[in-house]
């Protein structure tokens, strides 16, 4: 992760090199609109901590702390990956984020809790016929691709990372 | 020096370069990320205090009068006070107003204390054709609830309901336990013992209800008239069906988990519209349902309240309220 210049410059002149950054600028713009989307939908915070409360995995005083401040993550993961800052890392965090999501969702699964995965807004028990696990799990599956794409060839136009000497 | 020597010190030394290059790079990537991470604590840290800033500190003043009314509602207002009215329907194993609670129960408290504002609480259960220990745990926790009401402490233990919510799914609001929570009150031991004495009763009827009476009038239901009929049905409904149908339900006349349930049942026909009675918390301004955004938040609600007429209490105070005050 740290050794940013080690990314073999492809051969120039290759379709990859030529198309490779605008993959990537996608994935960061895409993943952005997710992240942000992810957490105004968690607004007001009192029912994000109810969703992360449903869990059942954090006292209450942490599960609060979560509920506030996970929507603000997400939200400062896309501003750096709008504005193309430290990609490489941006990206690895993010995908970082989704297995942990995965994570919570399958030890919600293991327990037998029937909750929401409470990913964009809404959160707390639903009926046991009515979960979702298999499709939350694989949409952040999906998530964690974009982060993963982003981690490995984080050179990408349109980012500040450019100026400042980084993944040129 | 030979041509051998020379050879080697520039490959030294062209390693040497290479070495320097790549440490500086290095570095200067992690002072890349070391910039990003102090954005994501920035954007995180001021977010955080942007959120809670409007969160009081805890109001522990005097509380404003409470009334039971005719339905087992309470409302919470110093005699002829002319305020908007905020009507507060939870039921006591919800989550979300467990939250509701914790988030703008002080804010109501205060409001109500100065006379800004007209409290009418109005317990339903909402989860009662739930699981058991969800739908045991919704119903006892009301009918407590409304017991404490009879002894002019509603309000107070509606708090320690909320703040010892059971886990949704695990068994809670033990007999013992909501015993002891009203003990915690400034109550006699008289008042006690009456409380204890109902509470044993209520809690029986709900054993009854949730464990033999509902499921077996559920299973009759579903074959009777189907699924898709039966989702449908409030709780009510299915009743007054089971009635004609061979599940007589008088052994929740008089009680207060019948009451609990037909105040549930009356809260689904009151409103329509965008305005329908949907699930809890609702909070409901001059009887206008308010957005989550609102109701959820101690600036939204703070705001409505303040920029609203005053309102009518739609209930009457029982009469014979024995010593609710």
């Amino acid at each position: 992760m740290d050794t940013p210049d080690e990314t073999p410059a492809p051969a120039p002149g290759s379709r990859w090199a030529a198309v490779q950054p605008w993959i990537t600028l996608a994935c960061r713009l895409a993943l952005a609109g997710i992240l942000v989307y992810a957490a105004a939908s968690k607004y007001p915070p009192a029912l994000s901590v109810q969703a992360v409360e449903a869990y059942d995995l954090f006292p209450h005083e942490l599960a609060r702390l979560i509920g506030y401040t996970l929507p603000l993550f997400e939200l400062a993961l896309a501003v750096l990956l709008l504005v193309g800052l430290a990609t490489r890392f941006t990206g690895a965090v993010t995908a970082l984020l989704m297995v942990v999501f995965i994570a919570g969702i399958l030890s919600a699964m293991a327990r037998g809790l029937s909750i929401d995965c409470g990913c964009f807004g809404g959160g707390g028990a639903v009926d046991p016929g009515e979960t979702t696990y298999g499709l939350s799990i694989a949409r952040d599956i999906g998530f964690a691709a974009l982060g993963a794409f982003i981690a490995l060839w984080p050179r990408s136009p349109l980012a500040l990372d450019r100026p400042l000497g980084l993944f040129r | 020096m030979g041509s051998e020597a020379r050879k080697r010190a520039r490959e030294r030394l062209k390693e040497q370069r290479a070495k320097e290059k790549k440490a500086a790079a290095r570095r200067k990537n992690l002072i890349v990320i070391g910039v990003a991470a102090a954005v994501i604590v920035l954007i995180v840290g001021i977010g955080y205090a942007v959120l809670n800033s409007d969160r009081g500190e805890g109001y522990t003043g005097p509380l404003a009068a409470q009334t039971l009314q005719e339905d087992g509602s309470v409302v919470m207002a110093d005699d002829g006070v002319e305020a908007p009215v905020i009507e507060v329907y939870a039921d006591y194993q919800c989550p979300a107003c467990r939250q509701f609670e914790l988030t703008n129960g002080d804010l109501l408290k205060e409001r109500a204390a100065q006379g800004e504002a007209i409290v009418h609480f109005r317990p339903v259960s909402i989860f009662a054709q739930q699981q058991v220990p969800i739908s045991g745990n919704s119903l006892r926790g009301g009918a407590a609830a409304r017991i404490a009401a009879d002894h002019g402490v509603f309000v107070e233990y509606n708090d320690l309901l909320f703040e010892n919510q059971p886990t949704e799914g695990r068994e809670g609001f033990s007999t013992d336990q909501l015993k002891e929570w009203f003990a915690g009150l400034e109550t006699s031991p008289e008042q006690q013992e009456r409380f204890d004495a109902r509470l044993d009763e209520e809690a029986a009827v709900v054993t009854e209800f949730t464990e033999e009476f509902l499921p077996a009038l559920t299973e009759d239901a579903l074959q009777e008239i189907g699924q898709e009929t039966l989702g449908t049905m409030v709780l009510t409904d299915l009743l007054t069906w089971g009635a004609d149908n061979g599940h007589d339900p008088a052994f929740l006349d008089g009680t207060y988990t019948g009451e609990l349930i037909d105040a549930t049942g009356s809260a689904y026909t009151r409103y329509s519209g965008d305005n329908a009675f949907r699930g809890t918390p609702a909070v409901y301004l001059n009887g206008v349902l308010l957005d989550n955004n609102t109701a959820m938040t101690v600036r939204g609600l703070s705001e409505a309240i303040a920029s609203a007429s005053p309102g009518k209490v739609e209930t009457q105070p029982l009469d014979n309220g024995g010593d609710a005050q």
